[in-house]
């Protein structure tokens, strides 16, 4: 009669078998280890490298007016933040933007600077605006940015004593030149002469105030610093890990899924089924194997970032039951990974299809906040998607232990579903 | 002497009685009945099909008769592990980790078997030795020659030391100085009084092998005796085979010797050979075809 010894010893003895054989299939350890990794800091490094960038919308300046006006329009929009400007004539402009090299164009059509002493009579200035139809969101981003930084220029015209003088005398010759009727004309030059004596003694009652800005302003913001609590990812290997290692897993389980298969149609079962050891012990061991290398993956590419590039958990002990959550829910889909056919190809194609489509809708190859809403959606019946999320919530999305739950919760009961739904169908088919 | 009723069921190694499978409307074993004796050599004759696999499986408990009980060492059946412990089997299909060494593979089996520490190693030693793969024993076995697994196979089988050894078609594929290799391990066993159940569709094998021979076709058992006595109950009868001027004339006889005296009586006696009946004249006999048709 066997003791617990024994039998443990015997599991071990499968245990270390299956990891063995793991380690020395170089297909099987490229796409369980190196893969992984190499999918984690290729698209860490693309996302920090792009991230920066990112900030600023590149837009091609067309300036066809070449007024004083259009050029110090065009000088202020060269100092936004947000803006990475090029000037370009009108056809590269439209070239650029319909390659998709820039994100819009902003054209200032001849006769802008003119049209700026029109502003209370007559057609106004005029800016073009030419954009990519399928990038609408930034396009009203622009043109927010040209209104909000256009009437701040305005703002500081009407603030200025000197240049609004100056303006007001401009404008007074236009008017005078102008085709406007002679009723609306002497009500323009009335107001404008009213605004002129204005201008002067508001000056002279409170020097400095017209010149240092204080005179109009429609709307005032007053920014105040608030201390984030959450901080979201505060690097993209963050983001990339937690990708990467859902690759890893999902490879480690295929390929003990796929050494299943490979024990059947090699007869390599028959032998440990013949062994004095019980069928279920045969799986145990099978499955405690997927899970220690499917944990190791984890653990070792979770070091490699914390080492490298700072990916480093906000709660270890989350961390820990997302990787087993994980572990488990794919321990299950192993289990019925390899029972999926009887071939090795059937199931390597099953496997592989299933791997792709679950890694694509569940977050595994593009972040989900990318991903449009429909998409996210179908991404909830997937392993990955909470998988990813369980991972993110010890890593830098800050959960608590009862937010954990529900990924976690999702994953396991994956886990024990797939691995009951395999299990039944081995015990059929193996008779 | 009568041997007690006791002493005979301990003696039995290997007890099928009434055994049927089939699969669908395929019956592959039917109302199979034999028994084993301890340190006899059983040889399962039969062509490619003829059940003798699903006898095996059924033996080792891979399957599960339809009908009819199995019996291991008087012990109980091989759904038990603590039965199957005294099985060795090497499956027809090659059963080896090929990313695994030989050495690797006979221990890891032999830990399945609860074999342990130096008692292992010994044993993974001499198993080594006694298919002659010592000096391979750490390569992998994806590097071995189809005769070498086959060896392989067999070590693993024996490694744990089993009273009953079943061998399923163990020289399949192999090249003659394997095949040679293995009826020495196998004669070597038998000396050594080992229990071995040994399927093969070869005739001369069984012939050269077995003490006992059973002859199954279809899932049925047709004949079951020493390889002599089914000869003579079911080979038929001798041939001279005479050379005349270039003109063969088959002359059937029981008595070859009196014939050839005979014939020299008479003072004209030609070139001639002796057809002696054999197993596969034992199976042509009794199916009507022959073992590789």
């Amino acid at each position: 009669m066997r003791d617990g010894q024994d039998l443990m010893r015997e599991i071990v003895a499968l245990v270390a078998k299956d990891l063995t054989l793991l380690l020395r299939d170089r297909g099987g350890f490229f796409f369980t280890f190196i893969f992984p990794l190499v999918f984690a800091v290729f698209f860490g490094t693309i996302f920090s490298r792009s991230g920066g960038e990112s900030r600023k919308l590149p837009i091609a300046v067309v300036d066809e007016d070449s007024s004083a006006d259009s050029r110090a329009v065009i000088a202020q929009l060269d100092t936004v933040a947000e803006f990475d400007t090029q000037g370009m004539s009108r056809g590269a402009a439209v070239e650029a933007v319909r390659l998709g090299r820039r994100v819009a164009y902003v054209a200032f059509p001849k006769g802008f600077g003119e049209a700026r002493r029109r502003m209370f009579y007559g057609r106004g200035p005029e800016i073009e605006l030419g954009f990519d139809p399928s990038r609408k969101a930034e396009a009203g981003m622009i043109q927010g940015l040209l209104a909000r930084h256009l009437s701040a220029q305005v703002g500081q015209l009407l603030s200025n004593r000197s240049s609004l003088r100056s303006w007001i005398h401009e404008t007074e010759v236009s008017v005078d030149s102008s085709a406007t009727g002679g009723g609306r004309r002497g009500a323009l030059r009335r107001f404008l002469g009213e605004l002129d004596r204005f201008t002067g003694e508001v000056a002279d009652s409170t020097p400095g105030a017209a010149g240092d800005g204080g005179g109009w302003q429609p709307v005032s913001f007053k920014n105040v610093d608030v201390a984030r609590v959450r901080s979201g990812p505060r690097n993209a290997y963050q983001v990339s890990f937690p990708q990467g290692i859902v690759w890893g897993i999902f490879s480690c389980a295929f390929g003990f899924g796929l050494s299943l298969v490979h024990e059947r149609t090699r007869g390599t079962l028959v032998r440990l089924r013949i062994a004095p050891i019980s069928r279920g012990k045969i799986l145990a061991a099978k499955a405690t194997a997927c899970l220690v290398a499917i944990v190791g993956i984890a653990t070792l590419l979770l070091s490699f970032g914390a080492l490298v590039f700072g990916v480093r958990a906000t709660s270890p002990a989350l961390l820990a039951i997302a990787v087993l959550s994980a572990a488990i829910a794919f321990v299950g889909l192993m289990m019925l990974f390899s029972v999926l056919g009887k071939t090795e190809a059937t199931v390597s194609g099953l496997g592989r299809a299933a791997m792709l489509l679950m890694s694509m809708a569940g977050g595994g190859m593009v972040p989900l906040f990318l991903m449009p809403h429909w998409m996210q959606t179908v991404g909830s019946f997937t392993p990955v998607r909470w998988t990813i999320l369980a991972l993110e919530g010890a890593i830098w999305r800050d959960f608590t232990l009862s937010q954990m739950a529900l990924p976690c919760g999702i994953l396991l009961a994956i886990g024990v579903g797939t691995f009951a739904a395999g299990l039944k169908v081995f015990r059929w088919t193996e008779g | 002497m009568t041997v007690p009723a006791t002493q005979s069921h301990r003696d039995t190694m290997l007890r099928l009685s009434d055994v049927r499978k089939s699969y669908g409307k395929t019956v592959a074993v039917d109302g199979l009945s034999l028994q084993i004796a301890a340190g006899e050599v059983f040889g399962l004759l039969g062509p490619n099909g003829a059940g003798k696999s699903t006898t095996v499986a059924l033996a080792v408990g891979l399957l599960e008769a339809d009908r009819g009980t199995v019996e291991i060492a008087g012990a109980g059946g091989p759904a038990d592990p603590a039965v199957r412990a005294k099985l060795g089997v090497a499956p027809q299909a090659l059963a080896l980790y090929e990313d695994l060494s030989g050495a690797e593979n006979l221990r890891f089996f032999g830990t399945l078997q609860g074999m342990a520490g130096s008692a292992l190693a010994e044993r993974v030693r001499w198993a080594l030795e006694f298919v002659g793969l010592t000096a391979r024993a750490r390569d992998r076995v994806s590097a071995y020659s189809g005769g070498m697994k086959r060896r392989l196979n067999l070590a693993v089988a024996v490694v744990h030391d089993p009273p009953l050894l079943l061998l399923d078609e163990p020289t399949v594929g192999v090249d003659p100085q394997s095949r040679n290799a293995i009826f020495g391990n196998i004669e070597t066993l038998r000396r050594q009084g080992r229990t071995i159940l040994y399927t093969t569709h070869y005739m001369e094998e069984a012939e050269r092998l077995c003490n006992r021979v059973g002859i199954i076709d279809q899932g049925t058992l047709l004949a079951l005796d020493t390889v002599e006595r089914l000869i003579a109950a079911h080979g038929g009868r001798s041939a001279l085979v005479l050379d005349e001027n270039g003109t063969e004339r088959r002359i059937e006889t029981e008595d070859p010797a009196a014939e050839v005296a005979k014939l020299a009586r008479r003072g004209s006696l030609p070139r001639f050979r002796l057809e002696q009946p054999d197993l596969e004249a034992v199976f042509l006999n009794l199916t009507g075809r022959h073992l590789r048709d």
